[in-house]
């Protein structure tokens, strides 16, 4: 691909509620995830619960960083959830959106032992919704600005950038997240079925267990494999996209049913799935006949 | 009849030159999680530990579990002189009964890690005395079960937590850490 056709590509304006979209469940499914933790603040980053010592440049532990006052880790907690909160309805969408990643980054670091892969992935997540106009639209910024001043236009479109970095985040993680299967044990040892036998187990994932012959989780398991592994190929060409996304869809919901806590993060990769590739027909319908119009309008042009 | 709307982008805030570093950043973010999980070892001699924490997210169940692990202690109970199982669920709140507490975590980096388990020790033993004055412990030991996984298409009982006694002999049991005897003696006989 040409540095022209690759720049095309990246700024290709998108419809703005892909962005919307992301900004309205990022937060929310990340918020999901630290409120066992939020409601424990004391115990997450004060006094009151168990710390790892400084480990002086262990592996494990990253940075150690020494627990604060109860009082310092309640106010931490609650800035979290006001300003998580205030991102999803696009109130203050930009203070909101580096408080809530500045935030989330630093209790990631702080607490080795409750940092998972949506915390981990939050704060980069978060920064890209920081620096994409991300309350242009569908939240309480845009309402207001609108009240203010009821001529200004409604944007339909935003710049192709932070909607490409997303899709892309996408294709990296399932690929990356299927090379790492293909060189564990996925092609060889049943792992599925292994990993629904401890505290993660739901009540439906034991039903589902009871139920599906053997040889299922096997054509699930290599299903998953070939979906991870290909991803960028699979969304990269129009005509698997659709197949690609039910399946990722698919398995999203699988993992939010079966396996316990990790329900936040298939909703968290879910969401960010569909507002990626989903086809949004109704919301973003406005955009599409708008570009239609334009199109018409050339060739009228053109004619004339 | 289908109703025209005026395209219209939103306008970004961020100058430009920030968009073009975000940009520079985010495709080396990407790169970093790609490499990572494809045991590529560039990203750990570039990165700096805080940093390459955040790019260690793709490497998700890549290896079958031999056995479903449960981590559990027996507490050296003052009164009694001997150690008796003690449930430390109430102990650690934050998702108290999976194994995304803080106990279960800690256990499953660090059950080789001595300055944490005495960590852990100290912590147990303070909190729970504090918690039951009347029921005071000495020391700890810090075990594992093995619970064996049931062959593919018998999914077994339902999971759920149950006393260590409970469990048939076939469940391994390794202790990774006891409290000194001297020890023990000196907090059971401290102020309570």
């Amino acid at each position: 691909m040409s540095d022209r056709r690759l720049r095309d590509w990246l700024t290709e304006p998108q419809p703005i509620e892909r962005l919307a979209l992301l900004r309205i469940a990022i937060p929310l499914s990340v918020l999901g995830f630290l409120s066992s933790r939020l409601l424990h603040a004391d115990h997450w980053l004060g006094p009151a619960g168990f710390h790892v010592p400084d480990l002086g440049g262990d592996w494990r532990q990253p940075l150690y960083v020494a627990p604060m006052s109860a009082g310092a880790a309640w106010a931490v907690a609650t800035a979290i959830a006001v300003s998580g909160l205030c991102l999803s309805a696009g109130l203050a969408t930009q203070p909101a959106a580096a408080t809530f990643a500045l935030l989330v980054g630093y209790t990631t670091l702080a607490d080795r032992l409750e940092a998972f892969t949506v915390n981990k992935l939050a704060p980069v997540l978060t920064l890209a919704l920081f620096l994409a106009p991300s309350g242009a639209r569908y939240g309480v910024d845009a309402w207001w600005r609108r009240k203010r001043d009821s001529h200004s236009p409604r944007p339909t479109e935003v710049e192709g950038g932070v909607i490409r970095f997303f899709q892309l985040f996408l294709c990296i993680m399932y690929s990356a997240s299927g090379i790492a299967k293909a060189r564990g044990d996925w092609r060889t040892h049943q792992v599925l079925w292994t990993h629904l036998h401890d505290e993660y187990q739901t009540q439906i994932a034991w039903l589902i267990m009871g139920a599906l012959p053997g040889w299922l989780w096997w054509a699930l398991q290599w299903l998953v494999l070939v979906f991870e592994v290909g991803a960028p190929l699979w969304f990269a060409l129009p005509r698997t996209r659709s197949l690609a996304l039910i399946i990722g869809l698919g398995m999203h919901m699988m993992i939010g049913l079966m396996f316990g806590p990790v329900v936040w993060f298939a909703l968290l990769m879910g969401s960010i799935l569909y507002a990626c590739y989903g086809p949004l027909p109704v919301l973003a319908n406005g955009a599409a006949r708008a570009r239609e119009r334009g199109n018409r309008q050339d060739a009228r042009d053109a004619r004339g | 009849m289908a109703r025209w709307v005026a395209v219209a982008t939103a306008r970004p805030w961020a100058p430009l030159w920030l968009r073009r570093a975000a940009a520079v950043a985010g495709a080396i973010y990407l790169l970093a999680i790609w490499l990572d999980a494809a045991g590529s070892r560039l990203v750990d001699s570039l990165l700096p530990l805080p940093l390459r924490f955040f790019t260690q997210v793709a490497e998700l169940f890549p290896k079958a579990a031999t056995d479903a692990i449960e981590w559990r202690v027996r507490g050296w109970r003052c009164d009694a002189g001997q150690f008796d199982e003690l449930d430390v669920r109430p102990l650690f709140p934050i998702r108290r009964d999976d194994k995304e507490n803080q106990f279960a975590r800690a256990m499953f980096f660090y059950h080789r890690e001595r300055p944490v388990l005495e960590a852990l020790d100290a912590y147990l033993v303070a909190a729970q005395n504090r918690a039951h004055p009347d029921q005071r412990i000495g020391g700890v030991m810090l075990l594992s079960l093995r619970v064996p996984i049931p062959p593919i298409g018998e999914p077994g009982p339902r999971q759920h937590w149950m006393p260590i006694d409970e469990y048939p002999a076939s469940v391994a049991r390794k202790y990774w850490y006891t409290t000194a005897p001297l020890l023990r003696q000196d907090r059971c006989q401290g102020a309570p």
